[in-house]
């Protein structure tokens, strides 16, 4: 029995309560309950418009009686034609051990309503009545004897048998996923075909300096070929290379030792270049020529390193 | 072109002195060839000093050995939180006839001769005490009895330890600024060196240790004007004036400058500081440090051997930053050299 069932319809019209217009308690069935069943309720109040309830006056979730708990309570106010309807859901479970079939009282309760107006605080009392419910037992009372007691639980319910296709499909498709999200993580980090490579400066350097030559000329052409061996020598080193920092660099890119002592003049030279006003005894010292041949030694080494 | 020109031998004959200078002290600190070699070049670019660094590594042994090589009139005083500003001019006591006498206190009593003042625990000593010291070492002048003391020798050497924080004043950042250097001083790190300072009781009598520094090696009164003679004549040509530059931006603006350093948010590390009064320091020492060379023109190396003495203690981080300062400061130079291309 599905339909609402509409159990009870209290209409006071007490000069006292005036405020409130009517009570009405629904509940889905009214038997039929077994032990711990929920049984849901729903109660409507309809009271004059400006009133609401008051929510400290509502009963508390908790035992109500011995075979009776409460176990939530919900509050919904909104317009209806001139009045105000106030709808309490009520969420019970019930408890009682039946024996046989049995109807028990639920109590009712008072809902306090109010009203703030210019003149204070109006209040009225809206009673919830008892109403009552039927229980039923769960079991015989007197069961058919049998010699195993295990025998007297009834077994368990037959579960369908569950399809693993889907959820290994979707696990499937997931791993997947992840497997994709490799890539770009791996770019992220560099990780495997993502490496850098290493650069070769100063193959790179040999380039840049065959277009010093083709443009640049007399001093400038000099100081510019110090330059592109000095900003391959930094890339390799990962840092900027001043002369006094050779040794260290040989020390720590021993493939270039073969190198050191061009590399001793390479540095005296610059230095009389950029900081000794001699770019001339320099370029002399050690002219373009001799920075291109270093380039190709170096970049020899870079590339057998 | 490692020698300079003849015409310099005076410049030649000082350049000797320096490192004879250099030995003397050596004599009595063991292990610190790198704070030695500061102090020469703070001396010879006429720059006040700060000390810093853990209690009994030799800070004050080192003050002491330069202020005997150096020669002139020396005074020294120990910093306490109880010192006033008056206590450094005046000295006030009773005489024996009872009456209250002032007399001339640490900084004016050897008039103006004093050629080191020597300021221990300087941290300890409150904030009016250190502005009384920044007018000394920016002018090289105090006014007292109604008149102007003039010192123009004068070279101010300070120690603080880092250790302690408790009744310590930190140095007001204008007065930080007047230092030409901050030398971190750590105890030797060789063994042979580390052996002989605790077995060797030669180095455990520091009075008699001083005593073996010769005396007025270097003649101060003359010193000023070599200073000024080898800021003449070693030479700046524009690609380090560029490189200078590129590293004062650098280091002021390391986030423009493409310099990253883990963990730190360069947009908002740095709140300021590196002062062209500190860069222009910077350039003194480096051209001091050509000069002890044996050059007469600046190369990249000579901004890089005193950067971070003279640089270190300019800048300032924002202060979410300022307690890890010792740990980020060498940190971000580092990383500057890294970056700013020489040539």
């Amino acid at each position: 029995m599905r339909a609402l069932l509409l159990v009870l319809l209290i209409l006071v019209s007490s000069p006292a309560l005036a405020q409130v217009r009517g009570v009405e308690l629904r509940v889905p069935r009214a038997f039929g309950y077994f032990l711990g069943d929920l049984v849901q309720v729903q109660a409507d109040i309809r009271v004059d418009p400006g009133f609401t309830v008051q929510r400290a006056s509502l009963p508390k979730p908790g035992p109500v009686t011995y075979w009776l708990d409460l176990r939530t309570v919900s509050v919904e106010e909104r317009r209806e034609g001139d009045a105000t309807l106030i709808r309490l859901r009520l969420t019970y479970q019930d408890f009682y051990a039946a024996l046989d079939s049995r109807t028990l009282e639920v109590p009712g309760f008072p809902v306090t309503i109010e009203s703030g107006g210019k003149g204070g605080l109006t209040t009225a009392t809206a009673q919830i009545p008892a109403w009552k419910i039927g229980v039923s037992p769960l079991r015989e009372v007197q069961p058919e004897r049998r010699d195993d007691p295990a025998e007297y639980l009834l077994p368990d319910g037959r579960a369908p048998r569950l399809d693993p296709q889907p959820a290994t499909v979707t696990a499937l498709g997931l791993l997947a996923l992840a497997a994709l999200a490799l890539v770009p993580l791996a770019r992220d980090r560099a990780w495997g075909p993502f490496a850098p490579r290493r650069g070769r400066p100063f193959a790179l350097g040999l380039k840049a300096l065959r277009r010093v030559k083709r443009k640049a000329e007399g001093e400038a052409r000099t100081r510019e070929a110090f330059l592109v061996l000095h900003r391959a020598l930094d890339a390799t080193a990962g840092r900027r290379l001043l002369a006094d920092d050779l040794a260290l660099f040989l020390t720590a890119h021993p493939a270039f030792r073969g190198q050191a002592e061009n590399l001793k003049t390479f540095f005296a030279a610059s230095r009389r270049a950029f900081f000794g006003r001699e770019t001339e005894a320099a370029a002399r010292a050690f002219p373009v020529s001799d920075v291109e041949a270093l380039l190709v030694r170096l970049a020899a080494a870079e590339r057998s390193a | 072109m490692n020698t300079l020109r003849p015409g310099d031998a005076i410049l030649t004959d000082w350049r000797e002195a320096a490192t004879r200078f250099e030995r003397e002290i050596a004599k009595a600190v063991v292990g610190q060839e790198r704070a030695i070699r500061l102090v020469t070049i703070a001396i010879f670019a006429r720059g006040h000093v700060m000390l810093e660094g853990d209690v009994g590594v030799g800070k004050t042994t080192l003050l002491r050995a330069v202020a005997r090589a150096l020669g002139g009139a020396y005074e020294r005083v120990e910093g306490t939180v109880d010192m006033m500003p008056t206590d450094l001019i005046y000295h006030t006591y009773l005489g024996e006839d009872g009456r209250p006498r002032v007399e001339p206190g640490p900084v004016l009593r050897q008039a103006q001769d004093l050629s080191v003042f020597f300021f221990n625990e300087i941290n300890r000593a409150r904030p009016q005490v250190h502005a009384l010291l920044l007018r000394i070492m920016a002018e090289r002048s105090v006014a007292a009895f109604n008149r102007e003391y003039h010192f123009p020798n004068l070279q101010v050497f300070a120690d603080r330890n880092r250790v302690e924080r408790e009744e310590t004043f930190e140095l007001p950042a204008a007065a930080r600024d007047r230092f030409l250097m901050e030398i971190g001083m750590e105890a030797p790190r060789n063994a042979e060196a580390r052996r002989a300072l605790v077995f060797d009781p030669r180095f455990h009598d520091t009075d008699r240790l001083t005593e073996e520094v010769g005396a007025g090696v270097l003649d101060h009164d003359r010193i000023g004007a070599i200073a000024s003679a080898i800021q003449h004549s070693v030479r700046a040509e524009p690609a380090i004036e560029a490189y200078v530059v590129g590293l004062w931006e650098a280091l002021v603006r390391p986030a423009a400058a493409g310099i990253r350093l883990s963990g730190l948010d360069m947009e908002r590390l740095i709140q300021g500081g590196a002062s062209p009064r500190g860069v222009a320091f910077l350039v003194r020492a480096a051209r001091v440090r050509a000069w002890l060379e044996g050059r007469d023109w600046l190369v990249p190396e000579d901004i890089r051997a005193v950067f971070p003495e003279v640089m270190a203690h300019r800048v300032f981080l924002e202060p979410v930053y300022e307690m890890r300062r010792a740990e980020i400061v060498p940190e971000l130079i580092r990383a500057v050299f890294d970056t700013v291309p020489a040539p």
